[in-house]
């Protein structure tokens, strides 16, 4: 209740302000700086919080304002009912736009979004609906959202905005808002943490639609009194909302408040002043203004405000002890399976990319309740494996099976929320969550209610040893990084963990942390397979291993066996080491060499070609 | 309908298509190499049609070479621009942020000049009287509009000069380095900042005399750029995202489209054809006509 | 960094220490003009605030209200923008900082019923030279529409129009109808279209409106020069669109009788951007331009402002102060409430602002339409728009396009 706290206030000051101002004029101001806080919140939440860029966002404003005010013209309907209609008819329009859009990144789908209103304004004007006058109601009028003294109108749009902050707070604390920063942040990452990113984005557009109708209906009623399309689906309208949202600061409920409170009283004023009286000057300041606070203040000023606040210093926290609570690895519903039992199985895989083969018909199974290498020298092929295995690519032919299920094709998310958790060669972090809000995402993979997410995430820090929880993963070092993709993938309950190169980076202390930590994993009834380069660690590591090269297995067993194995040898050395392994007669692969190759080179028993 | 009909709704397409075309490669260049959407980019063709007309009105030069002759103080204008503001919201850091941030910069850039415009050169709209405007050269049954022709030709020699410059020469050769991969350019010992200012300064220019060759048809305000912009960022977009000829055959492409819908749907919906036919290309093929395959996830 | 805080603090700063408004005289009568005055239609509205202007700079000349005691009139201009919002916000702007007798515009007929709006719950006289039927169909006291109406303004015209023709020997069998979406030429084409060109047995042969702007006029001139209809009706209100054409049928060497719907086709900017050659004979249906034995005032115009011509838009301004004036001097008060009631009662058949407007009578109805207004047909000849038709007020006689 506390949090709610500002927006109480926020509300107050808008009462106050709808009291204590005398003239007509400003309160028509107020009302503007209300309609374009609310409308640039609307937008926040499908850009902001989401990332997702529109230009379109108009098109929902324009459908609340037609529809509300072509069902009073037509019908006779009061417009407090209508606009619940042009709520649904822009929700409706969100779903339609968005299925085919979503699929479009980035500035390709801020652009596909332009397109709607631009069609929806030559579509009305076709129709004949250039001008379309709110009829005047003189007696009842309230009944018709018309109002006599502009307080009400004022207070008409405070409630909007009220509605809309109350919204976007409730969001920021959901399950919802942690998928959309994250899939913000890193949308691969999001979904292999099973956050079902599509969904996410869809649901995020069907709630920035409604406000944006709503407050279209109230702008129509209380600023236009005529509805024309360019008013209501014009480029003006979203420009007005970036002003007011890039100005006060994108991803913040508080930005777009901040954006709106300077921008709209400085054009109206400009407008007052000097406007009238030397036509266009109000366009070249406005201008200027917005070009000086873009140079001073690119982020926004809600941003660059904050950013201002001295920052904390990195501190080494103490690592927490490994004796904490047990995760808990169980989830309603999934029946344990059978230690030794296949968990997953891969059958004939083969992906090509642009004809070459980067997966040439791979079959071997993961064993629950062991931890299974893949290994081969660069370009083998194992990453692309893994993005075969967790659904971020579909596989040109072959199976892939959990549980005795198919899951390929299915999305990362879906195969997440299945049980199967990644991690990635190069840490894919949230950056600008903290790292107990990154662990969260991975947690709401099982859990809906934030406060039982922040548990099972602190569960799954404990076990990994991780404090730290409240820094921000630009502080940390490579191992902590590490350790907090594990956690996250932790929290989302998996039967088995694909990690990639979980050891690249790490000094030996590091190495042997995180072995152990795999270990403890396995122990806890999570199965791994762990792609691995540092050959030392991973033969001491796993229980069995599989060897690709050039997409294809060469082989599989028991480290022993694998090392020793002469295809394998030939693959990572090359025949000629082969020749003189085979001369030795002595460990392969896995030993230490008596004798240094001919090459000269020194130094572990890894591969003279171990890829950086 | 007619062969000949269909062939005259083609190549009326086409010779609106061309100016789009030019307008479009200044836009192209400047997002390809700097990642710049440029709002601005409308206007500076607004000032480069006034530049035309006074060249005209008060030197007696035609549009068509006056369109040439706004080449040189534009390219300054764009370097000076890009020095002066650009510069501190591009080149590294969050680039959604940045996109944001140009947005708005050349949002409020696009404001002082239309509105800086209106209030020295007055409202009054402005037309340049040549006669080829209103003749046409005749190829069998189909009219090809003079000025327009003139104006398509230059639009073709000046996107030639501007390819054979991008892949010929050394410094074209740079610029596109510094699109490509900033990071690896500098360590080339590119100036990948004069790059960008290179960039900006063609773009501008391209539009400027883009400007000059629409003036030898369409009348000049200060708010003539909110006619085309729109239909600027769909051309770029058709063609593909930083690709020059793609924004060329973009900008054809548009005008192909404006004309042959007029064959399937009321006159009215016109635009409606180019829009749909645009948000087709993004779903079926957002990387454009000519751009870089996205790569898979 | 710190500069352009210190920068942007002072320019947020600046605007907001209001400028004190101008030192008036506390019984100067106000009257507020709201047009755009920026943006996309400024040219529109500054005309028309030249023709304000005028009228009061001649009605203060000779002594202002003498019913109030030789008030001025002092206009308070507010910049309607290129938006609704920004025409309803100068409106309300307007009309709340002082006190305002009575006000006029907005030009484009949505400004105008927005800005009405804003006029009608605040009680003040509104005056209008929008076309729009919808305008004053609303139940509205406070606004009154000085032009006819397109519906009016559509019949009316068709039968001199056709009228013109008969006399010419050129009866009108086919019609064209060519023209973009905006309201104003949508409401003076639908009853054309739905009724009167068939009541006068005239087939419509083109009929092709466009959503402006108009990428390129080939097709639309193609259809017309393949159909050869007796008479083209046009109403291309976005100044380039037009121009392309009038510009396509030149090339096209097209020999058809052009009929504008509006006065956005006879501005000057016509004259210096396709030529006069061009635009001769070209006709066009307006509310109102100088009718004869106005000369005088055209010459005060062109002289004063620089103009090469007077047309509807400073015209019909300059009669909206001169009948706010009449009513002044009637009511005997600035009172907004009753200036509305003196106008509500007005007729005047004789002065300044009766004699600009034909049929020169000004009376409104109980829905503030002006009784008895007709439209004027204004035709292009060596580079000037005339009034031909009706004969009455012709300042030359027309020209029958093809006529020998």
């Amino acid at each position: 209740m506390r949090r709610l706290l500002p927006i109480g206030l926020v509300v107050l000051v808008g009462v106050a302000l709808t009291f204590t101002l005398a003239e007509r004029y400003h309160h028509r101001v107020l009302t503007l700086v209300l309609v374009w806080a609310t409308m640039g919140l609307a937008w926040n939440i499908i850009s902001g919080y989401a990332g997702q860029t529109s230009f379109g966002h108009q098109a929902f404003f324009g459908i609340g304002a037609y529809v509300t005010v072509l069902l009073v013209v037509t019908t006779g309907l009061t417009p407090w009912i209508g606009m619940a209609a042009g709520l649904v008819a822009a929700v409706v329009a969100a779903v339609l736009i968005g299925l085919p859009t979503f699929r479009l990144a980035g500035i390709y789908f801020a652009l596909a979004t332009l397109a709607y209103p631009l069609i929806f304004r030559i579509v009305m004007e076709f129709l004949g609906y250039q001008e379309v006058p709110i009829p005047m109601i003189r007696d009842r009028p309230a009944a018709f959202m018309q109002f006599r003294d502009p307080r009400a109108y004022d207070l008409l749009a405070l409630a909007a905005l009220g509605g809309t902050l109350l919204l976007s707070h409730w969001i920021e604390g959901s399950r919802l808002g942690y998928a959309l920063r994250a899939l913000k942040a890193n949308e691969q990452a999001a979904e292999a943490a099973g956050v079902d990113t599509f969904r996410a984005k869809m649901v995020a557009y069907m709630l920035s639609a409604a406000p944006a109708a709503v407050i279209g209906a109230i702008y129509a009623h209380a600023i236009l009194f005529v509805v024309t399309p360019d008013a209501v689906f014009g480029v003006l309208v979203i420009v007005q909302t970036l002003v007011v949202c890039l100005v006060g600061g994108v991803g913040s409920k508080w930005g777009p408040l901040i954006g709106s409170a300077i921008m709209v009283p400085m054009s109206e004023t400009l407008d007052a002043t000097v406007g009238d009286q030397l036509p266009g000057i109000q366009g070249v300041v406005y201008g200027a203004a917005l070009v000086l606070v873009m140079l001073f203040a690119p982020e926004g000023i809600y941003w660059r405000l904050r950013a201002l606040r001295p920052a904390r210093r990195a501190v080494e926290a103490p690592r927490v002890s490994a004796a904490a609570p047990r995760l808990d690895t169980t989830v309603a519903g999934r029946t344990p399976v059978e230690r030794g039992a296949a968990l997953l199985e891969v059958r004939g895989v083969s992906q090509a990319f642009l004809g070459l083969q980067a997966l040439g018909d791979v079959s071997f199974s993961v064993r629950a309740g062991e931890i299974l290498g893949v290994i081969g020298p660069n370009g083998a092929g194992k990453t692309t494996l893994f993005n075969v295995l967790n659904g971020f690519l579909l596989p040109d032919a072959g199976q892939v099976r959990y549980r005795d299920t198919p899951i390929h094709g299915l999305r990362p998310s879906a195969i997440c929320r299945r049980g199967i958790g990644r991690t990635f060669q190069v840490v894919r972090t949230f950056p600008q969550l903290t790292v107990l809000d990154n662990v969260m995402v991975g947690a709401f993979a099982h859990e809906t209610s934030p406060p039982r997410a922040r548990e099972r995430a602190r569960a799954a820090m404990a076990t990994v040893g991780l404090g730290r929880a409240d820094d921000v993963p630009g502080v940390l070092t490579t191992l902590d990084l590490r350790l907090m993709e594990l956690a996250r993938c932790l929290a989302s309950a998996p039967d088995l963990i694909l990690l990639d190169e979980p050891l690249a980076g790490l000094a030996r202390d590091g190495v042997e942390t995180m072995a152990a930590l795999v270990r403890r994993v396995r122990d806890a009834g999570v199965s791994v397979v762990i792609i691995e380069h540092t050959m030392y660690a991973v033969v001491q590591l796993v229980d069995r291993l599989v060897v690709l090269d050039h997409g294809r297995r060469i082989a599989e067993g028991v480290p022993n066996d694998v090392v020793r194995d002469p295809a394998v040898i030939e693959a990572y050395l090359g025949k000629r080491w082969l020749r003189h392994v085979e001369g030795l007669g002595t460990g392969g692969l896995g030993a230490a060499p008596q004798t240094p190759p001919r090459s000269g080179r020194r130094g572990e028993a890894a591969s003279p070609r171990d890829p950086c | 309908m007619s062969v000949s009909d269909l062939a005259q709704y083609v190549v009326t397409g086409l010779l609106v298509g061309g100016v789009y075309a030019l307008m479009s490669i200044g836009l192209a260049l400047i997002f390809g190499v700097m990642r710049v959407v440029n709002f601005a980019q409308g206007d500076f063709m607004m000032l480069g049609m006034y530049l035309t007309y006074f060249l005209a009105v008060v030197s007696g030069v035609d549009p068509l070479l006056g369109a040439l002759l706004t080449i040189p103080p534009f390219f300054l204008v764009g370097v000076s621009v890009h020095r002066a503001l650009l510069v501190r919201v591009t080149g590294g850091g969050d680039p959604q942020r940045l996109m944001d941030a140009q947005l708005i910069l050349t949002l409020g850039l696009s404001l002082i000049i239309t509105n800086g415009t209106t209030m020295l050169l007055t409202p009054m709209p402005r037309g340049i009287k040549t006669a080829y405007a209103t003749q046409a050269f005749a190829v069998g049954p189909v009219l090809l509009n003079e000025a327009r022709s003139y104006a398509f030709l230059m639009a073709l020699v000046l996107a030639g000069v501007v390819y054979v410059f991008l892949t010929r020469t050394d410094l074209g050769k740079a610029l596109r380095a510094a699109a490509d991969d900033p990071e690896a350019a500098g360590y080339q010992g590119i100036d990948v900042r004069a790059m960008h200012g290179l960039a900006f300064g063609v773009g501008i220019a391209l539009v400027a005399a883009a400007g000059g060759l629409l003036a030898t048809y369409h009348p000049i305000e200060p708010t003539v750029a909110v006619n085309f912009i729109v239909l600027m960022f769909v051309a770029v977009v058709l063609g593909g995202l930083g690709s020059i000829p793609g924004a060329f055959a973009g900008g054809l492409l548009i005008g192909l489209v404006q004309s042959l819908t007029l064959l399937v749907l009321p006159f009215q919906l016109q635009n409606v054809g180019v829009f749909i036919t645009f948000l087709l290309v993004l779903y079926l093929r957002p990387q454009g006509l000519f751009g870089q395959r996205l790569r898979a996830v | 960094m710190q500069p352009h805080a210190i920068l942007l603090a002072v320019l947020a700063a600046a605007p907001m220490l209001l400028a004190p408004p101008a030192a008036d005289a506390a019984d100067d009568f106000k009257i507020a003009l709201v047009a755009p005055l920026s943006g996309r239609w400024a040219r529109q509205g500054q005309l028309k605030k030249m023709g304000a202007e005028m009228a009061i700079a001649e009605i203060n000349a000779q002594g202002g209200i003498k019913a109030l005691g030789g008030a001025r009139i002092v206009l308070r201009e507010a910049d309607a923008g290129d938006s609704v919002e920004k025409a309803v916000s100068a409106a309300q702007r307007a009309l709340s900082r002082e006190k305002i007798s009575a006000g006029i515009g907005a030009w484009l007929s949505s400004f105008t019923l927005g800005v009405t709006e804003v006029a009608e719950r605040l009680e003040v006289p509104w005056f209008t030279l929008s076309y729009a039927d919808s305008i004053t169909e609303r139940g509205f006291k406070y606004t009154f529409q000085t032009s006819p109406v397109s519906s009016v303004q559509a019949e009316q015209a068709l039968d001199l129009v056709v009228d013109l023709a008969k006399r010419n020997q050129q009866p009108l069998r086919k019609a064209a109808i060519v023209g973009d979406n905006t309201a104003a030429t949508v409401f003076f084409f639908k009853p054309l279209r739905e009724k009167l060109l068939k009541a006068k047995g005239i087939e419509i042969v083109v009929d092709e409106i466009w959503t402006p702007p108009l990428a390129d006029a080939t097709a639309i001139v193609q259809k017309i020069r393949s159909t050869q209809p007796d008479i083209v009706f046009y109403g291309a209100t976005n100044f380039p669109d037009s121009i392309q054409v009038l510009q396509k049928v030149k090339e096209f060497g097209l020999k058809v009788p052009i009929q504008g719907v509006g006065a956005w086709l006879v501005t000057p900017e016509y004259v210096k951007t396709v030529g006069r050659e061009l635009l001769d004979n070209i006709m066009t249906v307006t509310a109102a331009h100088p009718l004869k034995g106005q000369e005088e005032l055209v010459k005060r115009f062109t002289e004063r402002t620089g103009e090469p011509f007077m047309t509807q838009d400073p015209l019909m301004t300059y009669a909206h102060v001169w009948i706010i004036k009449e009513a002044a001097e009637m009511a005997k008060s600035a009172d907004p409430k009753a200036i509305r009631d003196a106008v509500a009662k007005l007729d005047l058949k004789s002065g300044p602002a009766a004699s600009t407007l034909a049929p020169g009578r000004i009376k409104y109805d109980e829905r503030g339409r002006r009784v008895g207004a007709a439209p004027i047909i204004v035709q292009w000849q060596n580079g000037e728009p005339f009034t031909v038709v009706p004969v009455e007020y012709a300042t030359k006689k027309p020209i029958w396009h093809g006529a020998k």
